[in-house]
């Protein structure tokens, strides 16, 4: 963790501090002095900063009452306590593809070890996904993850957990995943996140362009997933309604020039419209297996590692073999299970069915469906999820 | 000039004898009432007066005193009216001495015409006094009925003070009332099953809830089904005894809300007390420390639906009685104790939206929302609820189904047979039903196979299952075994009784993953 600055850097820091986030102000602060943050301190001390900065009388006095070494030293004592490091964008280590885009935040907060990922995939999506989106998350995520993706995620409820969830699973990986948060870096928001918050620090990064302390406020959220899609090379949206602030991330990677991936859904299921959309409209990349946004990247980091002695067909067949996500039965043991399993699973295989559409499905008395449906849920071939909805 | 009358008082559902003594003397004219009479008994005076005069008799203008012994007991109601106008006709020997005066026991309101006006708690009275002998009961025609049920009592149903006194003086104004048999043949019950589309797993539960007198807990999105299926539960439950009725029927009096009734309760109570109940109003109290819902829900159901939207306190002071099956409420003027053996039937929303976990619409709901709301149901609650039901949404295709399902009856059937097998098995421990096992006797009784404890070791290992939830799987496996009439508890059975289990794990626990 870097926590000694050079003295340039100190003061790119400071100023983020006072001026907090916005990319737009800290440029327009530096513009007068050539962006040399010493002499805008100086020139604070003094308390004559020139009227080209654009900073408001309130700011202004808050500025001058923290040009001190005093209080800059304070800072980073506290940052230090609190085992943050803080990046400015005009720092080497600060992520290139973030500094690419229109407002990369001025200052980067980050808790953990933030490196340089070689293949950052971001993964967004409904927060309160179904028992399909909770799956595949968690699967893209630890199939990218293993194949050497950094998979950054915003740490919220939903799809955005369990993704660094799979990310983590994934242990080869000695980089897997980067939190994106809406609130300060030492903030875990939603607090019940705190142990996925834990092994994120351990084995990758969190970073917000908050200062610490700052709570979480509705208004930070969109800010931060400007920051998910400009981190990453290409996002991945799992489950998306029509109007939801998974959207927004998609359209800030759009902006930015990322490449969208979405995941089909059932055209009957609310929290699928908005990929389906993106899907029908062009704007993103059809995708049924990690592979398929592998191969866009062909060529970067350990994607080319591995794929470099290989031929070139190869990859396609293995895109093959892990594409029919849905279709992934195991006929022999199959054969082995007694009869009112095996026809439940070819039910099921269809698709998720309700306790009440199963009973009449298959035609079994209610007793005897209840016990069978719980020994396959403990065998593992089959899954309950809230509304007694049934699913592979 | 001195005169005796029997009359009776209530103290919660247990009766106690009143005598009713009018003394008459000479002095400055006054009246006065002792022997802690409430407010409406020392208004008796008014009603008596006019109920006197206007039936053509005087009133005396001299010293009246009216005790009610005994004098330590609180007095309370109109019911009082009658035996001391014939106190008092007697003591001035407007009425002829008649051994029917020592016989007879004296019930009811006065009018001020002098006809005679219903009271609550006949039945409680009329049954009390049996007990202390006695065997004649006059009292207003209103509540003849439910007066009429006690075999080896003649009740004499009277309109006004009139026709009493005419009687009393041995004319043949008053005939015996007919004494009515019971029968629970009779019953016609509002709800069947047969109407219930869909919900077969639902259906399931609630059968198997009847079956070993298992609290129920329905969850489901709006609309699911929720409250019909339980409003269809008594009709399910097994017939009532003749001495359930007389119970239901001895709250109801009580509470005064069978008045204008057949006399005697013929089917299952089923109450369901609005969520904004308050504490008093389910459990019982007031001054005069009434029955509340659930001794009104007694051999019945008690639906609380919304369950999480009652006041913390009130569902808190719900598992008490719970337990017990009694309830006793003390006030500062008085102490009942009321019988409350019900079948809770609870009923909430996955979400505060209601939609969680549907397919068909969103849940607006955060997650924090979502664990506030679930939250409200304390552990101990969740413990006491032995069936936990997730309810499907219901499709057009069920809805327009023409196809009936199951008549209740049938089913009742079979709950009448494991409930038999029950109360054979529960003989020597004073319990009736498998809900009622405390967790030392579900070791006696509820005997898993070789399978089934391998099932049961393996549900705790995938499901992360509380103790709690243990005992309660094992009570409601053996219930379903009952219903089959197995001896043993099968893996089957268990297995089954896992798809009931707790929706700890889904909702109540980790939602996240």
């Amino acid at each position: 963790m870097k926590l000694d600055y050079e003295r340039e850097e100190r003061f790119l820091l400071w100023l983020g501090f006072v001026l907090g986030p916005g990319a737009k102000q800290y440029e327009r602060a530096l513009a007068p002095f050539g962006g040399n943050a010493e002499d805008f301190f100086n020139a604070a001390q003094k308390r004559a900063l020139p009227p080209e900065c654009g900073i408001k009388a309130e700011v202004l006095e808050r500025i001058f009452a923290s040009a001190s070494e005093r209080y800059m030293l304070g800072c980073f004592r506290r940052l230090q306590e609190y085992d943050i490091s803080a990046l400015s964008v005009r720092m080497p280590d600060y992520p290139s593809l973030l500094k690419e885009i229109y407002d990369p935040p001025p200052v980067l907060y980050c808790r953990g070890e933030l490196q340089e990922a070689e293949l950052p995939i971001g993964i967004v999506g409904s927060r309160s996904p179904s028992e399909y989106g909770r799956n595949m998350a968690y699967r893209f995520a630890k199939e990218l993850a293993e194949a050497g993706a950094c998979i950054v995620s915003g740490l919220a409820y939903g799809v955005d957990c369990i993704a660094a969830l799979g990310a983590l699973a994934a242990e080869k990986n000695d980089f897997p995943t980067i939190a994106v948060l809406g609130c300060g870096v030492d903030m875990v928001y939603p607090a019940n996140n705190r142990d996925i918050y834990d092994k994120i620090m351990r084995r990758g990064a969190i970073i917000s362009e908050f200062l610490p302390g700052t709570a979480a406020k509705p208004s930070y959220f969109p800010m931060r997933n400007r920051i998910i899609s400009g981190l990453s090379r290409g996002v991945l949206v799992v489950e998306a309604a029509e109007k939801s602030g998974t959207l927004i991330t998609v359209d800030c990677a759009l902006e930015q020039g990322r490449d969208v991936f979405a995941l089909p859904g059932r055209l009957i299921d609310a929290k699928s419209e908005g990929t389906n959309e993106l899907l029908r409209s062009g704007q993103a990349k059809f995708t049924s297996a990690a592979e398929d946004i592998l191969e866009e990247y062909r060529g970067i980091g350990m994607a080319q590692k591995k794929n470099e002695p290989k031929t070139v067909k190869k990859p396609k067949k293995k895109a093959a073999k892990t594409a029919p996500v849905q279709k992934e039965e195991l006929p022999k043991e199959r054969e082995e299970l007694p009869a009112e399993q095996r026809l439940i699973l070819n039910i099921l295989a269809k698709g998720e069915k309700s306790f009440d559409e199963l009973c009449e499905l298959t035609g079994l008395s209610v007793p005897l469906l209840n016990s069978t449906l719980t020994e396959m849920e403990f065998s593992g071939i089959m899954k309950q999820s809230p509304g007694r909805v049934y699913s592979l | 000039m001195l005169a005796k009358i029997k009359s009776y008082g209530l103290m919660g559902i247990e009766g106690f004898a009143v005598s009713v003594e009018a003394y008459v003397s000479r002095g400055m004219p006054a009246y006065d009432t002792v022997g802690l009479p409430d407010a409406a008994v020392r208004e008796s005076k008014e009603r008596v007066r006019a109920a006197i005069r206007n039936s053509g008799f005087e009133f005396p203008v001299q010293r009246v005193t009216v005790n009610l012994a005994p004098a330590d007991l609180r007095k309370e109601g109109s019911v009082y009216d009658l035996p001391i106008a014939i106190g008092l006709l007697a003591a001035t020997e407007q009425i002829a001495p008649s051994p029917l005066l020592e016989e007879c026991l004296f019930l009811g309101e006065l009018a001020l015409d002098g006809t005679l006006r219903g009271v609550p708690g006949i039945l409680p009275m009329v049954i009390g006094a049996y007990g202390q002998g006695i065997r004649k009961v006059i009292l207003p025609r209103e509540n003849a009925a439910e007066a009429s049920y006690i075999e080896g009592v003649e009740v004499y149903a009277a309109e006004n003070l009139r026709q009493i006194t005419a009687f009393l003086g041995g004319e043949p104004t008053l005939t015996k009332e007919k004494t009515r048999t019971w029968d629970s043949a009779s019953i016609a019950y509002s709800m069947d099953f047969a109407d219930i589309r869909g919900q077969q797993g639902a259906k399931r539960a609630a059968e198997i809830a009847a079956a070993g007198g298992h609290n129920l807990l329905l969850v489901g999105t709006p609309g699911s089904g929720k409250t019909m299926l339980a409003r269809s539960i008594p009709s399910i439950l097994p017939e009532l005894t003749f001495e359930e009725a007389l119970e239901i029927t001895k709250i109801q009096s009580v509470a005064g809300t069978l008045r204008g009734t057949e006399g005697m309760a013929s089917e299952r109570p089923f109450r369901s007390p609005h969520h904004s109940a308050s504490t008093a109003s389910l459990i019982g109290g007031g001054t005069r420390a009434m029955p509340g819902e659930i001794s009104l829900a007694h051999y019945g159901v008690l639906f609380l639906d919304e369950f999480p939207e009652f006041r913390k306190e009130t569902l808190e002071a719900l598992r008490q009685p719970m337990e017990d099956g009694v309830v006793t409420i003390t006030r500062a003027t008085a102490r009942s104790t009321y019988p409350a053996q019900f079948m809770l039937v609870a009923a909430m929303n996955p979400c505060p939206c209601g939609n969680f976990g549907s397919r068909t619409a969103q849940c607006r709901c955060s997650q924090g929302q979502i664990s506030r709301y679930l939250g409200r149901i304390s552990g101990p609650m969740l413990d006491r609820l032995d069936l936990h039901v997730e309810m499907s949404e219901v499709g057009y295709e069920d809805i327009a189904s023409k196809s009936r399902g199951e008549p209740s009856a049938v089913i009742r059937e079979r709950v009448n047979k494991a409930r038999s097998i029950q109360v054979e098995r529960y003989k020597k421990e004073g319990i009736l039903f498998n809900a009622q096992l405390t967790s030392r006797m579900t070791g006696n009784f509820c005997i898993l196979d070789e399978g089934a404890e391998r099932l049961l070791q393996k549900a705790f290992a995938s499901l992360h299952l509380s103790a709690r939830a243990y005992t309660r799987i094992l009570k409601v496996s053996r219930t379903i075994a009952d219903l089959e009439g197995s001896e043993k508890i099968l893996a089957h059975h268990v297995a089954e009784a896992v798809q009931y289990r707790s929706l700890e794990s889904k909702y109540w626990g980790d939602t996240r993953r």
